[in-house]
């Protein structure tokens, strides 16, 4: 901005705090005491339904750093988060770019692709279910017509299988959320800005790599911030569908924290699952959030 | 000419994804319209023998999905207005205003993300209880705003500044105040952005499912989502007829919802309003 | 209102001398009527809520108002309940009572933050009864025995309310219905064109059975081999089928016996006969995997049979139940029945309306109805009520008499981890092993990855002492 005399600087200052200070506000109350009693709940052994225990200090945490049931967790979690990320954001970038051409019936295509974003997750999976059946299922019924299989495929009982269902399924629920924003932004990319390349003698793949993607840029590193974050928590999903087999190879952290907090009750050990999870996301996010200011400053 | 051959090339292609991810909607409504006999027939039938309606008269008459469908609404409405508005102030502010901790405390509300809902649920509704807020939509609004607003403020904050300073100096020199500038200038320029955070934050509330769980418990406030789960679903049996129709009205209508917010999305908005 | 309710009660001679409240009668001692009973409880109900000043619910509205908080909450059940709650509160003008359904899956998450915060319903129902047991070890549960009193401890089936007895010799709830959740569903029709005479009593019968009625496109069996509770909870029914059990009564682990290596033996030769997806089941695959034709044989409780009526009515002339067939003929039968609950938390307010309520739940006028709800699935625990004509009255029940006759006595006799047989102590952790998925993760080991049988077993009965203590 052109420079503004200081009163007057301090006045937009002002402004500025008022107009942000809902949103602390909204996040102190709400967050701040439920995350911190998570952490400090980690250092005790609690018997969920009554919230009553024992002091254990750092037992909790050597108990989860020895057993195989973590690190089998955490190799998991991290296949399945690349996994699904990334098929999240190429077909959500390609299709946010189809739908921004000129079809037929735009709006509601834009609408229809949502679908399963919005859907929710628990009648999404048993849809699945359903339709990976192997006797009343159509997909295998399909397959099998078409010649391609010769006996029905099992989706969810056995590797690699199980987990490449969790990561398609996963991809299909969320790549609309990649589409909303990657769309959104496109619509404001100023029209002009093709022409003038178009008449500088520019092909179509130029005009997405000079263009189309340096104006995503904002937007993608928002998308891939919150997508990681929320892929790498991800619980109904995964639960539903496989339970975390065959035999613990889908289990990811979040099945586990589940799986203490509320099946074996002890909110205690499902709280240290909870920070160590907390941990690599805030390394993640850190790491990230330096390697974009980075990129953005150089 | 050209244009239309490559509209039909495009529709085509875009049509032809579309339907292939709407699949398990069509399936959804197909299930949804047969009766209880042909459900799961070997082989499995695509096309109903017979289409029937009872499964969503029944749905209607004997089930409070009417009351839960409401709640959501409710639900939906208030806190997609709540993130909106402050998430659009708060962006504006962390965009064009400078002061101490800025970038800190755009870090800091991304916390809310790095913790598992589960842990956090039962403090959280331990707080509610103590605000005396137990069992109420208002409960849910908190929750669910608390959620969408860290989304809200980053994305809309990407989108702002991405707006030139120019056209809010021009506003400011034509003697409108910041609060001015904001609502002629940044407003439609970022109107993509909130769209949305709009829709984004309308689908967060409409198909969250836990929170509703252990959040609300009186069936006068419960949202859909949990309602129809804990009514349709048990270990032992699925009600997999009204399931389904239950699922195709809870989507439906919000198809035709964001038809009408995305025909509101206009290609090209603010073109042209910068010069060189 | 009040008045003239404490004079009924005054006026009876019977009930005169029994007050004051705390000298209930026991159950062995002389015999007492139920209407004696109830009228204990409405003496004192009622005594509460003069002493509260006319009683107020958290609305203040002068009104109690009880919340019934239960995990079956379908269509036709929730019209049966409100027809029940209709009855009541004609009854005890001054009481509302209010139904809330719970998620079967997420009652653990739901019932943890009502007891955290002290927000606890009234009522709790259809929960299995070692999820009972186990929150009545913690205190979280009010004993029950003054209303097995009431509903008439006599009219139950024979020692239907063992599995409720807490270690300290009192009852900590009652079952609302019962469930035979492991019975041997089987296609009459294809044991004929396959020429088998008998419905299988023993393993090897059941196998022979399944590898002749299978073919075609249809399968022998549909046992879960999933990573769920439903893998667990049937393969506990086969460790007791082999003889043997997972705890000892003195609760110390048993899993390391023979009985669990023939079981394990069984389920992996079973694996054959089962569709390509089994290793992926759970109690829903099972279900429309019979009913829909796909299996000869199912393993499943009483809703099979509405299921059919609804779903595939052409074979619906063909099914039948039996006894779920055991390693041989000299191992007594074993039914797995997780006796859904009715049960009082101990924080609730208007503990005296709802034990009252919670009787009325049993009155055949508003019980029938509720058990016609789910015919055959939820299978009354009161033999006065299962010989009834007005329980008979019903299509389902009407049809398939021997099935269910065979499925209520199962049933009755029946047992679930938390009380394995009638000389185990109460298992108060029984919850968390089923939740654990421990035994699902042992039969998925042993049968699907083929691993050593030693090893898993031993892996598990470690993890299951861990349980045991934490």
């Amino acid at each position: 901005m052109h420079s503004v005399p200081p009163s007057l600087e301090k006045r937009y200052a002002m402004i500025g705090a008022v107009l942000i200070a809902p949103t602390v506000l909204v996040f102190c109350a709400v967050i701040l005491y439920p995350l911190i009693s998570a952490i400090y709940l980690s250092l005790f052994s609690i018997y969920t339904p009554t919230l009553a225990g024992e002091w254990v200090g750092v037992d909790n945490y050597g108990a989860l750093l020895a057993s195989g049931d973590f690190w089998n967790a955490v190799l998991n979690t991290l296949i399945w988060t690349v996994g699904t990320l990334t098929l999240q954001l190429v077909c959500g970038v390609a299709v946010a770019l189809l739908l921004n051409q000129s079809i037929v019936f735009q709006s509601l295509a834009r609408s229809l692709i949502l679908f399963p974003y919005f859907l929710s997750t628990v009648v999404a999976v048993l849809v699945w279910r359903w339709l990976f059946n192997d006797l009343y299922g159509i997909l295998n019924h399909v397959l099998l017509i078409a010649g391609l299989i010769d006996a029905p495929v099992n989706w969810l009982g056995q590797m690699p299988n199980a987990m490449i269902s969790v990561i398609l399924v996963g991809a299909w629920k969320y790549f609309p959320f990649v589409v909303i924003a990657v769309l959104a932004r496109l619509q404001s990319i100023p029209e002009q800005l093709y022409e003038a390349a178009t008449i500088d003698g520019a092909g179509p793949f130029q005009r997405f790599t000079d263009i189309t993607l340096p104006q995503l840029r904002d937007v993608l590193v928002v998308v891939v911030l919150l997508r990681a974050i929320w892929d790498f928590k991800e619980f109904d999903l995964i639960y539903l569908m496989t339970g975390g087999g065959p035999v613990k190879a889908t289990q990811t952290l979040s099945l586990l924290v589940y799986e203490e907090a509320f099946r074996l009750n002890r909110m205690g050990m499902a709280s240290t699952y909870a920070v160590a999870m907390m941990l690599v996301l805030l390394g993640f996010t850190l790491l990230y959030l330096r390697q974009t200011n980075r990129l953005e400053e150089g | 000419m050209h244009a239309a051959r490559a509209k039909v090339i495009w529709s085509v292609i875009a049509w032809t994804i579309v339907l292939a991810v709407v699949f398990p909607l069509i399936w959804m409504i197909v299930t949804s319209v047969k009766p209880q006999s042909e459900l799961f027939s070997i082989p499995p039938t695509l096309a109903p023998e017979t289409i029937t309606f009872e499964h969503y008269v029944r749905l209607l008459t004997e089930t409070p999905f009417l009351q839960y469908f409401r709640n959501s609404m409710i639900l939906a409405v208030t806190t997609t207005l709540v993130v909106v508005t402050l998430g659009t102030l708060g962006a504006y502010s962390l965009v064009r205003f400078k002061y101490r901790g800025r970038e800190t405390l755009a870090t800091l509300v991304l916390f809310t993300y790095l913790m598992p809902s589960v842990v956090l649920i039962i403090p959280l509704y331990l707080m509610m209880v103590k605000l005396g807020l137990a069992n109420t939509l208002t409960s849910l609004v908190i929750a669910y705003t608390t959620f969408a607003l860290p989304y809200a403020l980053w994305l809309l904050r990407s989108f702002m500044s991405g707006i030139p300073e120019d056209l809010e100096s021009a506003a400011l020199v034509d003697g409108a105040g910041r609060m001015g500038a904001f609502f002629d200038v940044i407003l439609p320029q970022a109107l993509p952005g909130v769209v949305s955070t709009a829709l984004f934050t309308f689908i967060l509330c409409w198909n969250e499912y836990l929170f509703a769980l252990v959040l609300v418990n009186s069936d006068s406030v419960r949202p859909l989502t949990a309602g129809t789960m804990n009514m349709l679903i048990t270990a032992f049996n699925i009600d997999w007829s009204l399931l389904m129709a239950a699922s195709v009205m809870m989507s439906l209508p919000l198809i035709v919802i964001f038809t009408f917010l995305q025909g509101t999305l206009t290609k090209g908005f603010g073109a042209g309003a910068v010069k060189g | 209102m009040l008045a003239e309710s404490i004079s009924v009660a005054q006026g009876d001679s019977i009930a005169h001398d029994r007050l004051p409240m705390t000298d209930w009668p026991s159950i062995e001692g002389r015999s007492i009527t139920r209407r004696d009973a109830l009228k204990h409880l409405a003496a004192a109900g009622l005594a509460t809520a003069a002493s509260a000043c006319g009683g107020t619910d958290a609305n203040g509205t002068g009104g109690v108002t009880l919340r019934w908080w239960s995990t079956q909450a379908a269509p036709a059940q929730l019209a049966a309940y409100r027809a029940q709650i209709a009855l009541f509160e004609a009854a005890h003008p001054g009481v509302e009572v209010v139904f809330e359904a719970m998620s079967d899956e997420g009652y653990s998450t739901q019932l943890a933050a009502a007891f955290a915060s002290g927000e606890v319903p009234h009522l709790i129902t259809h929960m299995p009864s070692f999820a009972v047991q186990g929150y009545y070890a913690h205190g979280l549960i009010e004993p029950f025995d003054d209303v097995i009193e009431a509903i008439g401890a006599s009219d139950f089936y024979l020692g239907a309310n063992d599995v409720y007895r807490a270690a300290d010799g009192r009852y900590v709830g009652t079952a609302i219905g019962n469930t035979a959740a492991d019975m041997l569903w089987i296609r009459r029709d294809l044991m004929e064109r396959a020429e088998i005479q008998a419905i299988p009593e023993t393993w090897d019968e059941l196998r022979a059975a399944c590898r002749a009625m299978q073919g075609g496109g249809i399968y022998g069996a549909p046992l879960p081999y999933g990573l769920n509770s439903a893998n667990s909870l049937t393969f506990i029914g086969f460790v007791h089928r082999a003889g043997g059990s997972v705890f000892t009564p003195d609760l110390e682990i048993a899993l390391d016996q023979q009985a669990t290596y023939d079981a394990l033996e069984f389920y992996r030769s079973m694996l054959e006969l089962c569709p390509p997806g089994a290793s992926g089941y759970s109690w829903g695959e099972m279900l429309t995997s019979f009913v829909s034709g796909a299996t000869a044989t199912g393993l499943y409780a009483g809703r099979v049979l509405a299921n059919v009526a609804a779903q595939n009515p052409q074979i619906a002339d063909s099914i039948t139940c039996a006894h779920y067939p055991r390693m041989s003929r000299d191992i007594p039968a074993w039914t797995y029945n997780d006796f859904p609950c009715v049960c009082i938390p101990s924080a609730a307010s208007n503990k005296a309306e709802a034990k009252l309520f919670a009787a009325s739940l049993f009155d055949p006028a508003g019980y029938i109805p509720q058990l016609h709800a789910a015919p055959g699935h939820v299978l009354p625990v009161l033999e006065t009520v299962a010989e009834d004509p007005a329980y008979r009255d019903n299509p389902i029940i009407d049809k398939y008499p021997e099935e269910i006759d065979l499925m209520a006595s199962a049933a009755a006799q029946g047992y679930n981890l938390g009380f394995e047989t009638k000389a185990h102590q109460p298992n108060p952790k029984a919850g968390e092993v089923i939740a654990s998925n421990a035994i699902a993760e042992m039969v998925q080991r042993v049968v699907l990855n083929d691993e050593d049988a030693q090893v898993a077993v031993g892996n598990t009965a470690m993890r299951l002492e861990e349980i045991m203590r934490s």
